[in-house]
């Protein structure tokens, strides 16, 4: 037989494939089914959103930023409103704080119920993605009962939050907070155990905590590989120091170990908006702030842990009521950088769960 | 080491690299020169001391008078955190590539050498990244550059 020729191909995945989470391209070059190389390209939903905040007021950039991330869109208002608070030294009323935890933590959730559900989808399960919407309606309820609104809040402001919960918040927070808990098994029931779910994601996508470390990747994900790193912790904001809850960690830092990282990091969440509920003071909900806030210069960087890592702004004040400089990190930007490592001499099916894994979402990383 | 102690360190180990900025509201802020920065990068990434093996973000800024860099490092083994701060003149704005240190670094410097049109030596990919492949209409994050309430359609002829 005379010898064949091979020669490596490059496939285009995306800008549109379902898997991407958003219109994210990779171009995989490929030898046979095995991926060689993948270079993300990225930038088809910039927007310029640092530009756009450089030439609006302080408190014009929250709803700008609520579409930063829009999934977890009460952790991008928080986090521009900490740097503010820092800049401008203002002190936030108790029960603001409470209320500002209590959303982070549904918001938190609400995110990992959805990634929960299309990572499932993603590899061919249809039900988990029934089930995980249908425990997030219960919570976007909640939001919208609070704020009107489903998925871009503009709830968390400048010292404070926007208005204070209506009476029935109460009781439906906590229906909802016990029927996520009793449904926790469902979602390990379906999925845990499962030889299919297994087999996609056990082995694949190994992440060595030295590797997450250089690329600075941040999150469920820096945690799934065994770094136990958590800013709530690490480097407490807001009321977090006040409350009793675990940071768990896993040991293989691989796709399945990403799976069950979340799963816990919804429990804990659980625990502390009972917490919060059960410690909620009476009282103002918004610091007296200025009608035009104009912060005095100087520079801060404010940074929060997202259920996708870790959410940043760095914020520099010249004296205007108009920010200098706005520069955002938000984690999927890292936790997408190092695909690529990832994926490297693994099957074309394994790119797609260790993207899913990873939690990208798209408008956080173009900006 | 607390903040306190990470001052007194960083002022006898690295006086006349740092130098301390009182801009910073919440964190230690740092002046360092911008030649010369990757060694002292590498230095305070191998410091048993310090050990600043994450880098959290790194971005440009345009001050209109200057170009600056902007460096958010922290330590996960040790858990602390210090901001560097770099200057650099409006005029052939240049700086040396972090990546070999912080592999993280490399999509940051990609986008602050498209963004703001300082250039990153040594960096590896050096191409279009957020903005569309023939985009020709400068540096967008520029102070100097305003952003037009329309753009006029090639196409459209007018």
């Amino acid at each position: 037989m005379t010898q064949l020729r091979t020669e490596e191909f490059t496939v285009n995945m995306g800008p549109h494939h379902p898997s991407t989470h958003g219109v994210c391209r990779l171009l995989l070059t490929m030898d046979g089914e095995r991926v060689v190389h993948i270079e993300p390209y990225i930038g088809y939903l910039h927007r310029a959103l640092e530009k756009i905040c450089e030439n609006r007021t302080y408190p014009q950039c929250i709803p700008i930023l609520d579409r930063f991330e829009y999934v977890t869109a009460m952790s991008c208002n928080y986090v521009f409103a900490l740097a503010a608070e820092r800049l401008a030294s203002i002190q936030v009323p108790e029960r603001a704080e409470y209320l500002r935890v209590i959303m982070l933590e549904l918001n938190r959730m609400a995110s990992h119920l959805l990634w929960y559900g299309t990572t499932a989808l993603d590899l061919g399960a249809i039900t988990p993605f029934l089930y995980g919407f249908r425990e997030r309606e219960l919570i976007l309820d909640l939001f919208e009962m609070t704020c009107g609104q489903r998925l871009t809040y503009n709830y968390i402001r400048i010292g404070g939050v926007a208005r204070d919960i209506p009476p029935q918040f109460i009781p439906k927070c906590r229906e909802a907070v016990k029927t996520i808990t009793e449904k926790m098994s469902d979602y390990e029931g379906l999925l845990n155990e499962n030889p299919i779910w297994m087999a996609r994601n056990k082995k694949v996508g190994v992440m060595s905590p030295e590797l997450a470390i250089a690329y600075g990747v941040s999150g469920p994900p820096l945690r799934a590989s065994g770094v136990k790193y958590d800013i709530r912790r690490n480097d407490p904001y807001s009321i977090y120091d006040r409350f009793q809850f675990n940071i768990p960690t896993q040991r293989n830092g691989d796709c399945y170990d990403r799976y069950i990282q979340r799963l816990q990091e919804i429990k804990e969440s659980l625990k502390i908006v009972s917490q919060a509920l059960d410690g909620l003071p009476e009282g103002d909900i918004k610091a007296k702030v200025p009608g035009v806030f104009k912060p005095p210069a100087g520079e801060v960087y404010a940074r929060m842990e997202n259920s996708r890592g870790e959410l940043g702004v760095y914020l520099i004040s010249d004296g205007t009521n108009k920010p200098l400089r706005v520069k955002t990190r938000g984690g999927s930007y890292n936790n997408l950088q190092v695909l690529p490592e990832l994926g490297k001499g693994l099957l074309i099916a394994d790119v797609v769960a260790i993207m899913a894994s990873l939690d990208i979402i798209m408008p956080e990383v173009d900006r | 080491m607390t903040k306190d102690e990470l001052r007194e360190y960083i002022a006898t180990r690295y006086s006349g690299k740092l130098t301390p900025l009182d801009l910073g509201r919440y964190e230690l802020l740092y002046a360092a020169d911008a030649t010369g920065f990757k060694e002292l990068a590498r230095e305070l990434y191998e410091d048993e001391q310090l050990k600043f093996d994450y880098l959290l973000n790194l971005g440009g800024i345009d001050t209109k008078e200057r170009f600056e860099i902007i460096y958010n490092l922290g330590s996960i083994e040790k858990n602390h955190r210090i901001d560097i701060k770099l200057s650099l003149p409006y005029e052939n704005a240049e700086v040396d590539s972090v990546q070999e240190i912080w592999p993280g670094a490399n999509w940051f410097e990609r986008e602050m050498w498209e963004l703001y049109g300082i250039n990153v030596r040594g960096h590896n990919n050096l191409k279009r990244f957020l903005l569309p492949d023939d985009w020709n209409q400068g540096h967008p994050m520029r102070k100097n550059w305003t952003a037009p309430d329309f753009i006029k359609l090639p196409e459209a002829g007018v």
